[in-house]
């Protein structure tokens, strides 16, 4: 192969992240353990390796692939402007991260024992958890490259441990902060919740200007024996962003996780979340709300895995679609062989707002067992007129109208939520997207 | 069994429908023309030579082969097994001859026999307005009612459909499904012999059904039949095909292509009864293409077989056509029913629904794929799908995977799936009242589908309830 | 006096014309019933003047106070005081009833105007309690998994909190048990008086033993045919429809 064609093989398998970038983050990378770096460096190799999705591949069905190109992206400098918060919720901490380093720390009443620091630390004091825990879980769900590149990528993140029987009933917040044109973050968060604890976490994701970035976020949960996890993601990035973001759930017994994503920024947006249920009595509720406008697109995979008996998940992923924007829904439940008495529920909702959006609904199914109640529905409707009719019938116009049904529409999932505060401020924010859309 | 079962069954049974229940026999035939084993151009040269086929078709033939080892397999998103096939080992041709008899007393003894096993001639009596029997290859036996074909019905075969109808035959040919669609419809468009050639002039509307049965006799064979229905304006036709084969040790491979076309405000219901015998690869590919206020039906009963892989589709391609699928799919040890529907708006006001249920037995394994797909700037288009599973053993398998694109805010699309099982209290009480286990699990799956075999010409449901009777057999302990 | 005036009113759907001519005053203060057959259009004339889209209104005009609505969008309609029970009202999943009745009569205030939260909460309070609403109700979603004297009562609640200068009720009294019809009459007796004019739309004369009309109007295949006072209602209770058209017919 001529040299020209094969510099250009590289660049669009690997983008702007090099060997000699990936050596000059490790080079920054100040007093990190080996077990750390060699991690890294695998994780490189891997994403250096792996191809870009081509259109064959089942898991990238529907996906605009040349939107995902990794060129032009440098990881972000420090000292941009820091990101403010994008929810108005009164937090029990608070961690900020800019660009991938950590910008403020603040607690106001953490209770005894839990601990929500940077990533950086728990290296340092909670190693064994972190490796017992950090992306410990297989990518099942196609973006095995992408999430190669975030852990060799990965500067700093949020740690979160919740010990025995704790229970934290304010949230914790991390605000994870991009700035800059061409700026690459790697946010990510890790909740590990021991026996019978309870905690509620917010990730955040600000854009501080509107330019082109690049975002490749996860986040791992592990609710242990009895312990509830309540997840709250606000995806909020530069609309010109291109978005990956991973999410892992590990459900012990009798544990529950509810995990809820706003997403209202980026260009294109890919998020995975994978949920197993691991023994009985786990309860997975994985839920979305999406308002996709412009020519953006959000494209949603998901994995229901029920891998013991008597577990349960239930999964609501609404899409408000409007412009020219595009959705793609892909969700699967597997229900393993003898995982007798599963309880699994699909459904994804768009309510279509322009005669140029679209909507891609792959609902999927894969039972192994018999004794199960396994349900799942797609749908793709318009308001309904005479939704729309008896509203004006009152005396309420047009817009108002419409916009009182978008959110009685998301309202079934933001109603989930226990926390009332949580639930304005979801909804605050959404208002303002809606209203900076009409302008 | 106690007395009055039987005599239950033999209430609800009064007419002795085909009987396909009973296909794993075979007797011997010697075959005039034989392809001998395995594809190349030489085969293709072979098929077009014994049909003396003009030089347009043969050129479509080999370009068609060619496409078909250009094309990988689908094993990106279907089964692996597909790789089991062993494409060098196969027969493609075999027949006695190219012209099938009109009358029963004609069709050689040893091939008459096997129709006469299946209760085909008899069945021709009671109700149907024609029939087409292929054996192998070709069709044995063809006829049509004489007052059906005064009203201009064409039924005859594709070989002679292509000798009497050139021009009608090839204006539609190939038209609803291209040569390159999928691997096997390259293969079949390249090997492709028999199959029916339906043409119901403007206004007909064929009172009785029209029946095809299509026979596997041979070992190590590929049948392949090209069917090809038109409906002119405002006619309407019913098509029934059933098929089955011996039970043989080594693979045998089942490859059509069925191509409908209803014109302007035509009906054509197409309905689908197979039983083939566990050693057989059903990759069949069918789809209807519905004219304004037009509509297609296929109801698809899909029962034995190694592997079926098969999703009828409508390409809704005028203002308010209508499409429907009916499928029943019965996956037993070791079958895997990979069935479904693909659903086209290509226009206004287009209507789409799609009625699935499968029944996982043993180790049996039944997949739904859809496709629903409403491209940008049309109105007023609905789909509705609903996929019902049952599973019967606790390791039985099922899967969905449908795919839905809708674009504009002018549509409502609707899909729902569900999984049961049948209930032991359910068996508990049936057998309280005096039916064995299998019996019960009999009538809950026979209830599970009742809804849409109601749909059937009485001779076909009554037909599926005994093939599923059969099935059902041994099921439970 | 304010009056709603239906003048010489064709309304067809699915290019079937089904309101042939319907001219009627209702002055406010005046509670008009229209009795007649099913399907004899009574339904079609109230969605035609609220502006239901799939009712087109071919020939005459209604006019509000002199003011013809008919080129109206149909919230237009509602602020010019026009209010619909409807006969089967929509439900609307995720709008709770509080936020629902907040942006109505929002959409009624001038522009920068903002309402005042704690008037608007007692008066709802006071009306719910009127009407026997549960005041749990105002968190529920508008209509959603109601019954339907709930829903019904839910129509006056909004006719209520609304204060529209005529109401065309359809068939409030449908679905209503003997209770529930009671509390709904009751709602509606409270809200007549000067300032309000209402036109019942009814196949019974139950409903006008509760909601005494003062005028009583017959329509019959799209055309009022006879009009009366309240015994007209009875007369219809104990003779039916038949000799109404038939008088029609000889005439």
């Amino acid at each position: 192969m001529p040299a020209t064609e094969q510099a250009k093989a590289l660049s669009d398998t690997v983008g702007d992240f090099t060997q000699e970038a990936f050596d000059a983050h490790l080079a920054a990378l100040e007093a990190a353990p080996g077990w750390w770096v060699d991690r890294k460096k695998a994780a490189y190799a891997r994403f250096a390796s792996l191809p870009m999705p081509v259109r064959t591949d089942e898991k990238w069905r529907f996906s605009t692939l040349s939107g995902l190109g990794l060129a032009g992206f440098a990881p972000g400098l420090e000292g941009g402007t820091a990101a403010g918060r994008a929810l108005d919720v009164p937090a029990a901490a608070t961690l900020v991260f800019n660009n991938g380093a950590l910008a403020s720390a603040t607690s106001t009443g953490l209770p005894e024992g839990v601990i929500a620091v940077p990533l950086s630390e728990a290296l340092v004091h909670h190693a064994d958890l972190l490796r017992e825990h950090f992306m410990a879980q297989p990518q099942r769900l196609g973006s095995g490259k992408f999430a190669a590149l975030h852990e060799a990528f990965l500067r700093d993140g949020a740690f979160i441990h919740v010990p025995r029987g704790v229970q934290v009933e304010r949230p914790i917040v991390v605000v994870h902060g991009a700035s800059g044109a061409g700026a690459a973050v790697f946010p990510h968060t890790l909740v590990v919740a021991g026996e019978n604890s309870r905690v509620t976490v917010v990730d955040e994701f600000v854009s501080t200007d509107e330019g082109r970035q690049l975002a490749c976020g996860a986040n791992d949960l592990y609710a242990g024996h009895g312990a509830s996890i309540t997840y709250v993601a606000a995806q909020c990035w530069s609309s010109e962003a291109l978005s990956f973001q991973f999410n892992s759930t590990v459900v012990r017994r009798d544990a529950r996780v509810q995990s809820l994503n706003l997403h209202l920024g980026a260009r294109q947006a890919r998020h995975e979340s994978l949920s197993q249920l691991q023994a009985p009595g786990g309860l997975s509720e994985m839920l979305a709300v999406t308002v996709a406008n412009g020519s953006h697109e959000y494209d949603q995979r998901t994995l229901q895995v029920h891998q013991a008996p008597n577990t349960k998940s239930d999964l609501l992923y609404k899409n408000a679609l409007l412009d020219k924007a595009r959705t793609i829904f892909s969700g699967l439940i597997i229900v393993d062989p003898d995982a007798q008495k599963t309880d699994a529920y699909q459904s994804n909702r768009n309510l279509m707002l322009s005669d140029d959006a679209e909507s891609n609904s792959l609902p999927g199914l894969e039972i192994q067992a018999n004794d199960v109640r396994c349900t799942h529905g797609a749908t793709s409707a318009r308001i309904d007129p005479e939704q729309e009719f008896y509203l004006r019938s009152r005396g309420i116009p047009p817009d108002k109208a419409n916009e009182l049904l978008i959110f009685g529409f998301f309202e079934e999932v933001l109603n989930r939520l226990g926390d009332e505060a949580l639930h304005d401020a979801l909804r605050g924010l959404i208002r303002r997207r809606l209203e900076t859309r009409r302008g | 069994m106690p007395d009055d079962i039987q005599t239950l069954e033999t209430v609800e049974n009064p007419v002795s429908g085909i009987d396909q229940s009973s296909g794993n026999f075979k007797y011997d035939v010697t075959y005039d023309f034989d392809a001998g084993t395995g594809l190349s151009e030489r085969t293709v040269d072979y098929i077009s030579g014994v049909k003396k086929e003009e030089k347009w078709l043969y050129d479509f033939r080999q370009n068609a082969l060619k496409t078909f080892f250009s094309k990988p397999l689908p094993t990106h998103w279907a089964s692996r097994d597909l790789e089991n096939i062993n494409f060098d080992k196969i027969r493609y041709y075999l027949s006695q001859g190219t012209k099938p008899k009109r009358t029963w007393d004609e069709v050689p003894a040893d091939i008459k026999k096997t129709f006469e096993r299946l209760g085909i001639p008899e069945q021709e009596r009671k109700f149907l307005a024609g029939v087409e029997a292929q054996f192998d290859s070709e069709a044995a036996y063809s006829n049509i009612k004489d007052a059906v074909a005064k009203q201009g019905v064409i039924f005859v075969n594709s070989t002679e459909g292509l000798r009497e109808h050139p021009d009608l035959f090839r204006r539609f040919f190939g038209k609803v499904i291209p040569t390159g669609d999928n691997k096997f419809s390259a293969l079949n468009s390249a090997v492709f012999s028999g199959g029916s050639f339906i043409y119901v002039p403007p206004g007909v509307k064929v009172s009785h059904p029209l029946q095809a049965y299509f026979r596997i006799n041979a070992e190590n064979f590929g049948q392949f039949e090209r069917t090809l229905i038109i409906c002119d304006e405002g006619s309407e036709v019913t098509y029934m095909e059933g098929c089955t084969a011996p039970k043989f040790s080594t693979a045998t491979l089942h490859s059509a292509v069925v191509e409908l076309v209803a014109l302007k405000g035509a009906k054509i219901q197409y309905i689908t009864v197979q039983n083939w015998s566990p050693n057989v690869f059903n990759l069949v590919t069918k789809r209807g293409l519905a004219h304004e206020e037009a509509e297609i039906k296929w109801i698809d009963c899909n029962i034995g077989s190694r592997l079926t892989m098969k999703y009828p589709g409508v390409v809704l391609k005028g203002r308010k056509a209508r499409g429907e699928v009916i499928s029943i799919a019965l996956a037993n040890d070791g079958q895997h029913q990979d069935t479904g529907a693909k659903m086209v708006h290509a226009a206004d006001e287009t209507t789409s629904t799609v009625v699935s249920k499968s029944i996982s037995v043993g180790q049996g394994r039944a997949t739904y794929r859809g496709v629903v797909h409403i491209p940008r700037h049309l109105k007023g288009c609905k789909n509705n799908t609903e996929c019902d599973a049952l599973l019967i053993n606790t390791n039985s398998r099922t899967d969905t995977y449908p795919a839905i694109t809708v674009r504009g805010d002018r549509h409502a699309v609707q899909h729902e799936a569900s999984v049961s099982k049948v209930s032991a209290e359910q068996i508990f009480y049936m057998q309280q009242r005096g039916l064995t286990e299998g019996q019960a699990m009999s009538l809950s799956v026979n209830g599970f589908i009742n809804d849409l075999a109601r749909q059937f010409p009485m001779e076909y449901s009554v037909e599926l309830k005994r093939l599923i009777d059969l099935e059902m057999e041994g099921s439970v302990g | 006096m304010p009056s709603l005036d239906i003048k010489n009113l064709h309304v067809s759907t699915d290019g079937r014309e089904i309101v042939r001519g319907v001219s009627l005053t209702i002055n406010s203060g005046e509670v008009h019933a229209i009795m007649g057959p099913n399907g004899t259009g009574k339904s079609t004339m109230a969605k035609a003047i609220a502006g239901h889209p799939d009712y087109a209104i071919t020939e005459g005009d209604v006019l509000v106070d002199g003011k013809s609505i008919i080129g109206m969008e149909p919230d237009e309609r509602a602020r010019e005081g026009i209010f619909l029970a409807f006969q089967y009202p929509s439900e609307i999943p995720g709008v709770s009833i509080a936020n629902f009745l907040r942006a109505a009569i929002q959409a009624r205030m001038a522009e920068g105007e903002e309402i005042d939260a704690s008037g608007y909460y007692k008066r709802l309070y006071q009306k719910m309690d009127l009407l026997k609403i549960d005041r749990t109700f105002t968190s529920r979603a508008l209509n959603d998994g109601f019954s339907g004297g709930e829903k019904k009562r839910t129509e006056i609640l909004q006719m209520a909190m609304l204060e529209p200068r005529f109401a065309l009720m359809d068939e409030t009294d449908s679905g209503l048990d003997i209770d529930a019809l009671r509390i709904v009459s009751d709602g509606v007796n409270q809200l007549r008086g000067p300032n309000l004019g209402i036109l019942l739309i009814t196949h019974y004369q139950r409903l006008l033993s509760y909601i005494v009309p003062d005028h009583v109007h017959v329509m019959i295949d799209g055309r009022i045919v006879k009009s009366g006072d309240k015994s007209l209602a009875l007369e219809l209770e104990s003779r039916g429809y038949d000799w109404v058209k038939q008088e029609f017919a000889n005439a």
